[in-house]
């Protein structure tokens, strides 16, 4: 199918396992071959998910975005239309780790959640539509573990994702504009230093909060066989959650929508740091994540898969 | 997909090299046998198990918190007043939300323009405040990623907005130090744009509830955790918007910590709200309330303006002096009505707007670019939201007969067309009869 960039020797390698596994003799070696085959399954996953070649177009993409916003504030800092834009804008010109957050901040809507979905949503319905899946099934790993593996898999992604857009926004920033102390939303200063474990923060809360968004993506690739279908119902989901946030009306439901607190990681930017904010954030994040985690679960579990 | 019904379920199906079938993967046998379908359908209870767990860790801890607030002492109402007026401010901090139901229309444009005092005219707001109990405070409104914040210290007072990176500095001039100390009792100046605590919502209604209002205490209540008095003030006028106000005091140190105010518009919610979602009585951080601006910042020096030596003359007079400055007052209590005379709305609105304006970098070029830019926008620069605040004026009020009218819940205002501005907690109709004279 469309998965020439698949290694080509992936399901070989896959298959290795349990051929070792009746090479073994005795019953004692059983589990340590068996954990042996759970590490090798993680090990391909991860080394399926970033080296395939769309996952990193898709990293440098997103690195573009800071590259790109950099350039464009270097060209323009002194000119009237300098410091129109968004969140923290203004503020890169003085001080380039604010690229890191500016970044963050126009990925998160739609950049971050399209990366999520293509990288989730793959996961499973990208092996069934490529009839990997049932080989993947014959190797000694059950079922739950080869789940969690994919999870793992999109989760190392997002995490790469995120880290994509703060390494380059740091690299561009400090090249072009400098690093300096940093100014805080309520205009008290900071070091430089603290500044910078600030922005790990913020990173860090950025790519928790998607882990609701992989639950539910690997939810609908467990769904389907077709990977575009999971990857669009992903995006959707965060979107229609954006959307269903603006809306005044529905207030009472705000606190638990998916996409509720990911713009939170402004409190790192805060006088003083409020952990309660932060933790009903990833609280929420860990919510979705067990819900859907456990709908994907109990969907891969008892499904007949024949392709 | 391509083999139709063919199951994975049994793996020697495909995998001819494997005799073991203990290698087999453990969790892949479900399907089939009727023992398998059991256990399929018991594997979809999981989740609902999960979202019944989820829900169950997001519920109970609040309701846990609910602790009973009925072991405080009974107070009467006399006595509860008496020991909030007596009660030295003590070191407060927390987080504060503030909901305003006024039914004025929605001016805010969509989150663009991040934290500021117009998100006070409606809708919820969060706010994060700082007190050492003495002179020196703070305050900080919260947006998505943007805080407009107000720090007080003695006679000097900063506001800040990270959205335009902006810093307002109030100060009284060193030479009528002494006697601003004096006036003002240790207050800080007032600012532009305050943001309401429900401390400062209670000295208010406390000063309404001195003349004409039924006091009373209802049970006691919790808020943010604390057990808490609760003090109806009823005005006994049906002259005013206000129909009740409630203050919730805290029963151990006698703060108020939530005050809410119903309209006689609407009896079904609060149409003001302010309170602590979480209160702590320890002495904040000295830190917090040390201010400088940030550097490149935008730095605007107000002067607070002060009564002129020869106008204090006794305190009790006044609403003479008051007049003097073109303000005076009609009727007494929740019927108040503030008149202020020779009022040039447009000259307000014009400087406001032109403050507004972003500040043009050096370069001659640029600033003709952006003259060009403003003469063509009527003070806007394309595709940005800049608040327009004549626009802003003429949504918020409506046409009357001789003059523009503010009209909400719990506020009504009426500028006349010839300069007079008449505000109160009454009807619009007492304020056009007022006007008229």
């Amino acid at each position: 199918m469309s998965l020439a960039d698949q290694p080509a020797d992936r399901t070989g390698a896959r298959l290795a396992p349990p051929a070792a596994a009746t090479g073994t003799p005795s019953g004692p070696a059983e589990l340590p071959t068996r954990r042996g085959a759970t590490a090798r399954l993680l090990r391909s996953e991860l080394g399926l998910v970033l080296g395939r070649r769309r996952n990193q177009v898709l990293l440098a993409g997103l690195a573009a975005v800071p590259l790109l916003m950099g350039i464009v504030l270097f060209v323009t800092q002194d000119t009237p239309v300098a410091g129109q834009g968004p969140a923290f804008f203004d503020r890169v010109t003085g001080n380039g780790l604010f690229l890191v957050f500016t970044s963050l901040f126009v990925c998160l809507p739609f950049l971050l959640p399209l990366t999520i979905g293509i990288a989730s949503g793959d996961a499973v319905a990208g092996e069934a539509a490529a009839g990997t899946l049932r080989y993947l099934l014959v190797t000694p790993v059950p079922r739950t573990r080869l789940l969690v593996a994919k999870a793992l898999g999109a989760l190392v992604f997002a995490a790469c994702a995120v880290l994509a857009i703060a390494v380059m926004g740091l690299a561009v920033g400090a090249a072009l504009f400098g690093l300096d102390d940093v100014t805080l939303l309520s205009g008290d200063t900071i070091p430089l230093a603290e500044g910078a474990l600030r922005a790990l923060g913020v990173v860090a809360y950025v790519a928790l909060s998607l882990t609701g968004l992989v639950a539910v993506g690997l939810f609908f690739s467990t769904l389907t066989e077709v990977p575009v279908a999971a990857m669009a119902a992903t995006v959707v989901v965060a979107i229609v959650s954006g959307v269903l946030d603006a809306l005044p009306q529905l207030s009472a439901i705000h606190p638990g929508l998916l996409t509720h607190h990911w713009l939170d990681f402004g409190e790192f930017l805060r006088l003083q740091v409020d952990a309660g904010v932060l933790l009903e954030g990833l609280a929420v994040q860990a919510a979705w994540v067990v819900v859907f985690g456990a709908l994907a679960w109990s969907r891969f579990t008892t499904a007949d898969i024949s392709s | 997909m391509h083999s139709g019904a063919m199951s994975t379920s049994d793996p020697s199906n495909h995998v001819s090299g494997r005799p073991d079938p203990s290698a087999a993967p453990g969790d892949a046998g479900a399907a089939g046998a009727p023992a398998g379908s059991q256990r399929k359908r018991l594997r979809w209870a999981v989740p609902g198990v999960a979202a019944a767990a989820v829900a169950a860790a997001f519920v109970v801890p609040s309701a846990l918190s609910s602790t009973a607030a009925d072991d405080v002492p009974p107070l009467t109402a006399d006595e509860l007043v008496a020991r909030m007026t007596s009660t030295e401010p003590v070191p407060i901090s927390g987080t504060v939300v503030y909901t305003a139901r006024l039914g004025l229309p929605d001016v805010t444009v969509g989150g663009m323009t991040g934290a500021g005092p117009l998100d006070l005219l409606g809708g919820s707001s969060t706010v994060r405040v700082w007190s050492d109990g003495a002179e020196r405070s703070r305050a900080a409104l919260l947006g998505d990623v943007s805080e407009y914040s107000v720090v007080k210290d003695g006679a000097e007072a900063w506001t800040y907005s990270s959205a335009d990176d902006e810093a307002v500095h109030y100060t009284v001039p060193a030479d009528r130090l002494a006697e601003y100390e004096d006036l003002a009792e240790g207050r800080a100046p007032e600012v532009q744009g305050d943001v309401p605590t429900p401390t400062e919502a209670a000295d208010l209604m406390l000063t309404y509830a001195r003349t004409t209002t039924d006091i009373t205490v209802l049970e006691p209540t919790e808020v943010a955790g604390r057990s808490a008095y609760q003090l109806e003030l009823d005005p006994q006028t049906d002259g005013t918007l206000v129909d009740r106000a409630l203050v919730a005091v805290d029963a151990e140190t006698a703060v108020p910590l939530r005050v809410q105010v119903w309209s006689t518009q609407d009896a079904s919610a609060p149409a003001m709200e302010v309170g602590f979602t979480d209160v702590s009585f320890d002495a904040p951080d000295d830190s917090v309330f040390d201010f400088t601006p940030p550097a490149g910042a935008e730095v605007r020096d107000v002067e607070v303006p002060l009564p002129e030596p020869s106008e204090l003359g006794p305190k009790d007079d006044s609403t003479a002096d008051a007049a003097d400055h073109g303000v005076s007052v009609a009727g007494t209590g929740w019927e108040t009505v503030v008149e202020l005379t020779g009022v040039d709305v447009a000259q307000v609105l014009g400087a406001t707007a032109a403050g507004e304006l972003p500040d043009v970098p050096g370069e001659s070029g640029a600033e003709d670019l952006m003259n060009e830019f403003t003469e063509g926008g009527e003070g806007e620069i394309p595709g940005i939201p800049e608040l327009d605040t004549t626009a802003l004026y003429d949504q918020l009020t409506t046409e009357v007969d001789g003059g523009r009218v503010l009209s909400s819940a719990l506020l009504s205002v009426l500028v006349t067309d010839d300069g007079t501005v008449y505000a109160g907690a009454v009807p619009t109709s007492t304020l056009t009869e007022l006007a008229a004279g």
